[in-house]
């Protein structure tokens, strides 16, 4: 693996720890090359990535390194079998999990995420880590949208680089802190965006 | 409707009648070789820069498939006519033109409705601007597609060029014109609005995409003041400016011929194509002359390339391409390659490297085939075999090179050596990723870990010039703006990772027609002096591009084989066995890892 993919792990998983997207120990990153996959090793501290916390190993053929690699990989490897995704960031985002208790969909009301989300669908498996109903369900979403919302559990973002997905995991984040404010301030809330109600439809 | 779901249109189209045709097997300047004409889904329902359409042969100047796209208001004509696309077959027998839907016109004609062919009478030999006037006289209200006396004399980079100034410019499609003595196709104007089924929703995405596009400072702002000619500083200050013929990677007189100093000295007003809301194109003058352009490109080469920092010769230069119907990129750097060859003593009498008056003659000889006009109507990289140094063509496939030194953008070497036709920063301009930042900035000098984000890039071009749509709008939107607004026109859900798995198709069936052609592994590769010759000082200093480990990780993350050949799983995956069978190639085999190790 060559040092500029380990920055950008080391970069990225520093970031999402410190906006306060991960837990100590949660999340992960991957990305694609050729027909390998970079991923963060089981257990590690997004935070503080070394080489030996980046596991290569194949796309769809499993080597040693396997047991060693996230327990989300086969979510990682079927979005990556499904889509053109380079790179995949999987968080856990406090405020976005609350929605995603309460909604099928979240449709933010700032104008950064209006722009650039419109709408993030929320979706539901009974086993919610590194399970087969996951690795089933979020690629066929991610076909049509690059951030889809695992209810309870968190978001899975797809882009053609780390720093890609790890913005519409941010964005979201930022989103849904933006209407949990709003809707504790129980005032109406007045529209100034022309066509939001057609973003249920995006 | 089977075939425009897994063509599109446009070049996709256009890829899949070349192929099922075999124009693999024929002569391009032959009557056996096919000028398909295509516009897109999108082409005239009021998508963002949409107004555009695709010219797809087999090119004499690279033997590759060969698509060109071009705005303007040509596509949508066709649209407006009722037209998806039209074949232009055989040869006629004197200069002529073809009318398409004009009242009156002989319905019973062999080329269908409302046909008409016509002698080309004292139109032959005309340059383009007095051909498209005359025609306006002739039949108002029409759009044409003529060439100038460049396609009628067979000059292997002629262009094609449409009424608002907008060309077919790469590849010589223009000889393929010439050679059928086709010296125009004229549209009549029609009524028909493009079939879009649910109008409401495209509206809305319209709406939606229109919004980034405002917001961008590439779409909104430098491209709108500037023109694409705001890239002259941007990529010199980067050191990957290509100067003097690829000798150095930085300009003495970048800011000469800069998008700044055209706006000062020569800007007229700005335009743009039907529609489009960036308008990236410039009206122009110097002295008592007027015309379109130049662009980025064209300045860079016969400026930069030239080492010309005489920016009223360089807007000549390209008046004179525009007047002739001239490649100005293939112009420029064959031009280059002439001054270097002179230089080192192999073309006696030649020009030199600087000589501003030579740009503007030397195009003018060149249409006409007089002196030396006729060898560079060859392209550079006959040129130089010709006198010995087939080194010093800055081509690939016999395509000239833009202006993206690859030494200072290591993905963008890898982008030309891999495009199916050749030289070119249209199948995928990695422009983006390594200077401008879009979609997210990445290490420029970095040999590996950008093969994926190429391909999807080139798979992304594939899907614009298939709706056909501007590649502009992709500064700011992304591949779901595009499936959103196919999905409105179909009137279903288009998924943005179905439309890039089209677009993967797509240029999976340009390798098989290479393939089938001849080429091979050995063609995706750049010039010697950028595997070879580190640039000496600037930026960019010590650079060479280390190729062959970038193209290997090309290869496995596109699926093919070590030969450059898609394997069996992926031609199956793609629907691609059968146009792979029938074009007589045979999967390829992937070696690594394994026996049965098929990439995904």
């Amino acid at each position: 693996m060559s040092s500029a993919v380990l920055e950008q792990f080391r970069r990225i998983g520093r970031d999402l720890f410190v906006a306060g997207v991960v837990s100590s120990h949660g999340g992960n990153l991957s990305v694609r090359m050729g027909d390998r996959i970079a991923i963060t090793r089981r257990g590690s501290m997004l935070a503080r990535l070394e080489e030996r916390d980046v596991i290569e190993t194949g796309l769809s053929e499993n080597d040693a390194n396997v047991v060693l690699a996230s327990t989300e990989i086969n979510v990682h490897r079927a979005i990556y079998e499904a889509t053109a995704a380079q790179a995949i960031v999987h968080a856990h985002p406090p405020y976005a999990i609350a929605r995603s208790l309460m909604c099928d969909e979240i449709v933010p009301i700032d104008s950064e995420g209006s722009y650039l989300l419109h709408k993030v669908p929320v979706v539901h498996t009974e086993l919610t880590a590194g399970s087969k109903q996951v690795a089933e369900l979020l690629p066929k979403w991610l076909k049509e949208y690059d951030i889809v919302m695992l209810r309870g559990h968190g978001p899975f973002a797809i882009g053609h680089l780390l720093e890609e997905a790890y913005q519409l995991t941010s964005v979201l984040e930022m989103s849904c802190r933006i209407m949990t404010l709003a809707d504790g301030m129980g005032e109406q809330i007045r529209e100034y965006r022309k066509g939001s109600e057609r973003y249920e439809t995006w | 409707m089977e075939v425009a779901r897994l063509w599109l249109g446009g070049r996709g189209l256009g890829t899949y009648l070349a192929l099922r045709e075999r124009l693999f097997e024929v002569d391009p300047l032959s009557p056996e070789n096919l000028l398909v004409v295509a516009p897109g889904p999108l082409t005239g329902t009021g998508a963002p820069a949409s107004a555009r359409y695709s010219m797809t042969s087999r090119s004499p100047l690279t033997g590759t498939l060969f698509d060109g796209n071009s705005g303007g208001s040509f596509g949508d004509a066709l649209r407006r006519l009722g037209w998806d696309y039209l074949i232009v077959s055989g040869a006629l027998d004197e200069p002529g033109y073809v009318t398409l839907g004009m009242v009156g016109a002989d319905d019973a004609s062999p080329a269908g409705p409302a046909a008409g062919f016509h002698s080309a009478g004292d139109l032959w030999g005309r340059d383009v601007p007095s051909t498209l006037a005359r025609l306006r006289e002739l039949y108002p209200r029409s759009e044409a597609a003529v060439i100038g006396p460049a396609g009628e004399r067979g000059v292997l980079f002629a262009s094609i060029v449409n009424n608002r100034g907008r060309s077919i410019g790469r590849g010589g499609l223009g000889a393929v014109m010439g050679a059928k003595r086709l010296k125009a196709l004229v549209l009549g104007h029609g009524d028909r609005r493009p079939p879009v089924a649910d109008p409401e929703r495209l509206e809305f995405i319209v709406y939606e995409a229109e919004k980034l596009l405002k917001a961008n400072p590439i779409t909104s702002t430098a491209l709108p003041e500037f023109g694409t000619a705001v890239l002259v500083n941007v990529l010199d200050r980067a050191g990957a400016l290509p100067t003097r013929n690829h000798r150095e990677t930085r300009f003495e007189g970048a800011a000469a011929i800069s998008g700044e100093a055209l706006k000062r000295d020569h800007l007229r007003r700005r335009s743009a194509c039907r529609g489009c809301m960036i308008g990236c194109a410039r009206r122009t003058a110097v002295g008592d002359q007027t015309g379109e352009g130049p662009e980025y490109e064209t300045i860079w080469a016969f400026g930069a390339q030239c080492g010309v920092s005489d920016l009223a010769a360089v807007v000549r230069a390209n008046y004179a391409c525009n007047r002739a119907g001239l490649d100005t990129i293939t112009m420029g750097s064959t031009i280059a390659c002439a001054m270097e060859l002179t230089e080192l003593g192999l073309l006696p009498d030649g020009p030199r490297f600087g000589d501003a008056r030579a740009i503007v003659e030397l195009v003018a000889a060149t249409a006409a085939g007089e002196g030396l006009g006729a060898e560079l109507g060859l392209g550079s990289a006959r040129l130089a075999a010709l006198h010995g140094r087939p080194d010093l063509s800055m081509s690939v496939k016999r395509l000239e090179m833009p202006a993206y030194d690859p030494r200072g953008m290591k993905a963008q070497g890898l982008a030309y050596a891999t495009s199916n036709r050749g030289g070119c920063h249209l199948r995928a301009n990695m422009l983006g990723p390594e200077i401008l930042g879009v979609p997210k900035m990445v290490d420029r000098f970095a040999t590996l870990g950008k093969a994926g984000l190429l391909i999807n890039l080139q798979n992304l071009n594939a899907v614009l010039d298939s709706l056909s749509v501007c590649k502009f709008t992709a500064f700011a939107m992304k591949e779901d703006y595009y499936a959103r607004q196919l999905g409105a026109v179909w009137g279903e859900t288009v998924e943005p990772q179905e439309l890039l798995s089209l677009g993967e198709r797509i240029w999976n069936a340009e390798r098989l027609f290479n393939l089938a052609a001849g080429f091979t592994r050995d063609d995706d590769t750049l010039p010697p002096r950028l595997l070879h010759e580190p640039v000496a000082d600037g930026p960019s200093a010590g650079q060479v591009v280390d190729l062959p480990p970038m193209l290997d990780e090309y290869y496995i993350s596109r699926g093919w084989d070590e030969a450059g050949v898609p394997t069996a799983v992926k031609l199956e995956r793609l629907g691609l066995l059968t146009v792979a069978a029938a074009a007589g190639v045979p999967p390829g085999r992937r070696q690594a890892r394994g026996a049965d190790a098929d990439a995904p």
